[in-house]
């Protein structure tokens, strides 16, 4: 066989599978917004907030975690369903990011899966003096 | 001097001491290169004071976590009086600076087996090598772990729950040597590059590089079993930061080691060993600059923190992207190389396509996680998900499979097609064979089959290798086979495991069977926390046919830190795992708490409270600030059976003794309802209903995961095959320096 015809068959897998790579990477990206953003958004994006005290609860008829994430600038709110398991010290989240997309019918923004940030998770937090 | 007033002085000194004695150790190196044979001598022996000096502050820092001495910063952020002992040396590497710290104490002893087995090469590959344990000492020594607070706690913050796991207490210190046994190959391509002598360093660092493969093979191994067995969301691999940042090192490591095999057999690789060491280890850098600087901190689960090194990160980073940089163009021209001779249909054509495949899944890793970065510039940052990893690896794993297939037949001097089909006839009728089975089994997905059959091709050709050669006695030779069979057995338990398990959320009422498919899940009881065992809950789990188990999912509370912790209960079956993982626990305990104007629901029972009565028997607040005995009335809603009516429930308080009283208030439809506590601060009323018939909740997923036990049984084969391919090729090295060909 050609080695020429090899080489530029390989060059040509190569170059289909940079661009597939490419695609794969813009379609499965998703950006942070603000909430009103996500709102609009007709795709997966990932928002961020402080979890709203004593709004967790856990519907049983929908087998789903449902919270209030507030925007810690604006004091904007928004509604959040997740069906996952629910992260270990999720309750004491200082900060939530949730990935998922709006449902515009149910108004709510429905979770794939939930960033949870805690206090001294993995770092402890800076502390220099204390009473 | 304030400086040093903040410093545990005893293990701060020996740092500075490995920083004087690494650096003297460079000079005494950089005097034999220059010419001074004798210096050699002083190099050794700084390097071995250098070695003693890391010992000594790594032992002061384990006393200090034993001593649970406070007073030191790093010892009261991961320590606590109530932390059982062995999880003071989870303790050790639970930070940023005691994992820096553990990363430098292997690195350093790494070092001395590499002074010993660098041959005439010592020089240079000691030098480069210090000069990357000298980018940890300086992070060290910057962000000193001896650090003292200017008041002693009585108590530390403790131990992250999630780390108390005997998996996390062995798991991180294992990746850390494969972190630190990367730089050995990268200091070996670096000297001989600067000492334009090209031939001997590939043969010499092949070993090492095997040895960091396994290791951190190990590590990831370990990583994902640990995710699967605790954390509960059923998977062993999330595509998150933190993970990928040891996958990239380690495929890069499995390239390098291909490439090295290359060099060894073929003559070939040549010049792209060198890259292909510098990428391993600056890809350990690049993740470390990931998951450490903070600039995924809103992207990674492992939400790491940027505690002021992300400049000197950076720093590091550019000195070991630059000064490789630097010796790969000015002198990777002048490596002498064979010409690509071989034929097509050969094993060198195929191994190079291999090679290039597993880069590009490194590379597209790589630029996946980056992708925050990258996108950085753009109008707002993203990440990508688990989706575009499963997406662009479904092409990689299905051509690494069908080349894992094809290698085995083909010879260097390379082959008719017709010959390589000849040999090819046994392995491929057992791949079709396995293909038709799983397609009557589940299988639909025209691509799936193709897969099946690839990644069974690849099982089953290999395995004849690794049999043969068991049958001529030369098992040594076989490790490569051997891996490749693991290779192929992990790509059938992923493809098993993850698009085809089955998953339910399900509630279950304490000691009501309730069926699934064909189980039926009986939640029986909650059992309290023992010495030995957290809070459990147990399920019985009738699989049909009188085959009975019991499940043990845990829920429980960390003391210290009030989180909710998980675990769930693995059921080890031959072709499946039942994965059982807690989501809520209601314990039917009649019980509210309510903020003012919100609503509860127990038992069938509404509760609204609507505010707090302080009129009820005088005037609170008068009663309060005179110190007399206070009443509080709770005004509440309670709806039941459709009709709401108002309660009033009080709470009476006398503050010269402390004593309470909470008289019950009846419920008009039956049932008692008591004020059991206040909460001033919240203005929240905290609530207790009797005799109204509320029965315990449990919430689980039950997943089964189909062939999961490939997954982890594959790996185990891919790393026995390497275990037995690096002890030939140490035994190779022995005796190719015995008989002074290395030199």
């Amino acid at each position: 066989m050609n080695k020429k015809i090899l080489y530029v068959l390989g060059g040509l897998v190569l170059l289909a599978f940079v661009g597939f790579s490419l695609s794969s990477f813009t379609k499965a990206m998703t950006p942070y917004v603000s909430y009103e953003q996500a709102r609009s958004a007709n795709r997966m994006v990932q928002i961020a907030g402080a979890l709203e005290k004593g709004s967790s609860s856990y519907v049983r008829e929908q087998e789903a975690l449902l919270f209030t994430l507030k925007e810690p600038k604006t004091r904007e709110i928004l509604r959040v369903r997740y069906k996952g398991v629910k992260p270990a010290n999720f309750e004491d989240a200082i900060s939530v990011v949730a990935i998922g997309q709006y449902d515009e019918a149910a108004k709510e923004f429905q979770a794939n899966k939930l960033l949870v940030k805690c206090p001294s998770k993995y770092q402890g937090a800076e502390v220099r003096t204390y009473s | 001097m304030t400086y040093l007033s903040h410093l545990y002085l005893p293990g701060a000194l020996a740092l500075w001491c490995a920083l004087l004695f690494a650096i003297a150790a460079i000079w005494g190196y950089s005097l034999v290169l220059r010419g001074d044979a004798s210096a050699v001598i002083f190099a050794r022996r700084a390097y071995n004071f250098f070695a003693l000096s890391v010992l000594l502050a790594a032992a002061v820092l384990i006393l200090l976590l034993l001593m649970r001495d406070f007073r030191i910063e790093y010892v009261y952020q991961y320590s606590g009086m109530d932390l059982p002992g062995h999880y003071q040396f989870a303790a050790f590497w639970a930070g940023q600076k005691g994992s820096f710290m553990i990363w430098l104490v292997w690195g350093t002893l790494l070092g001395v087996g590499l002074k010993r087995a660098a041959g005439k090469a010592e020089p240079s590959v000691m030098g480069f090598y210090l000069l990357t344990l000298l980018g940890l000492l300086f992070i060290l020594v910057r962000e000193n772990p001896f650090t003292m607070l200017t008041q002693t706690p009585l108590d530390g913050q403790g131990l992250n729950p999630l780390l108390q796991d005997d998996w996390m207490v062995i798991h991180p210190p294992i990746m850390f040597i494969g972190y630190a046994a990367s730089a050995i190959p990268f200091a070996f391509a670096m000297a001989a590059l600067w000492r334009r002598d090209y031939d001997g360093w590939a043969a010499r660092a092949f070993p090492w590089a095997l040895g960091g493969f396994l290791v951190l093979g190990t590590a990831i191994l370990m990583g994902g079993y640990w995710a699967y067995k605790t954390l509960g969301w059923g998977g062993y691999w999330g595509w998150d930061p933190v993970e990928n940042a040891s996958l990239i090192p380690w495929l890069f490591g499995t390239v390098m080691i291909h490439g090295l095999h290359m060099e060894r057999t073929r003559g070939r690789y040549r010049r792209a060993n060198y890259v292909l060491a510098a990428l391993t280890y600056v890809s350990v850098l690049y993740g470390t600059f990931l998951t450490r600087s903070g600039v995924l901190a809103d992207f990674s689960v492992h939400s790491f923190v940027d505690f002021g090194i992300a400049g000197y990160l950076i720093g590091l980073l550019a000195v070991f992207i630059l000064l490789p940089a630097y010796l790969l163009i000015s002198r990777l021209p002048k490596v002498p190389t064979n010409r690509n001779e071989d034929p097509f249909l050969s094993r060198g054509t195929f191994l190079v396509l291999s090679t290039i495949t597993v880069l590009a899944a490194a590379l597209v890793i790589a630029a996946g996680t980056s992708a925050p970065i990258l996108t950085r510039f753009m109008k707002s940052p993203s990440q990508v998900g688990p989706e575009f990893y499963n997406r662009v690896n479904l092409p990689i794993a299905l051509l690494v499979a069908f080349l894992l297939g094809l290698v085995p037949f083909l010879t260097w001097r390379g082959e008719a097609l017709t010959e390589v089909l000849k040999k090819l006839r046994l392995s491929a009728g057992l791949a079709l064979a396995v293909t038709v089975l799983s397609a009557v089994a589940a299988v639909r997905d025209p691509l799936y089959l193709v897969f099946v059959f690839l990644a069974t091709l690849a099982v089953a050709s290999n395995l004849e290798k690794v049999v043969r050669k068991w049958r001529a006695h030369s098992l040594s030779g076989a490790g490569g086979y051997l891996a490749h069979v693991g290779v192929g057995v992990i790509l059938l338990g992923i493809l098993a495991s993850s698009a085809y398990d089955q998953s339910t959320k399900v509630t279950l009422e304490q000691g009501v069977p309730r069926k699934l498919g064909d189980m039926t899940l009986t939640f029986t009881r909650y059992l309290a926390r023992t010495a030995s065992e957290k809070e459990r809950l147990e399920i019985r789990v009738d699989r049909g046919h009188g085959s009975t188990y019991l499940a043990y999912p845990k829920m429980f509370m960390n003391d210290r830190t009030r989180q909710l912790m998980v675990n769930p209960d693995v059921h080890s079956l031959a072709l499946k795992d039942l994965y059982i993982s807690p989501i809520e626990y209601d314990p039917g305990q009649p019980r509210l708490e309510l903020a003012k104007g919100k609503t509860g629901t127990v038992g069938g029972l509404e509760v609204r409270f609507v505010k707090f009565d302080l009129q009820v028997e005088g005037n609170a607040m008068a009663q309060m600030a005179a110190g007399k005995p206070v009443t509080i009335g709770a005004d509440l809603e309670v709806t039941q059976g459709g009709i709401t009516r108002p309660v009033k429930a009080l709470y009476r308080m006398n503050p010269a003794d402390g004593r309470v009283e909470t008289p019950p208030a009846a419920l008009p439809g039956g049932g008692r309802i008591v004020v059991s506590g206040i909460n001033a601060s919240s203005g929240a009323v905290r609530l207790d209903v009797s005799g109204v018939s509320n029965p315990a909740r449990l919430s689980v997923d039950v997943t089964k995961k189909p062939l999961i036990n490939l997954v982890w049984g594959g790996l185990y084969v891919v790393l026995l095959g390497g275990i037995l391919a690096a002890i030939k090729r140490v035994r190779e090295v022995r005796i190719r320096a015995s008989i002074g060909e290395l030199e």
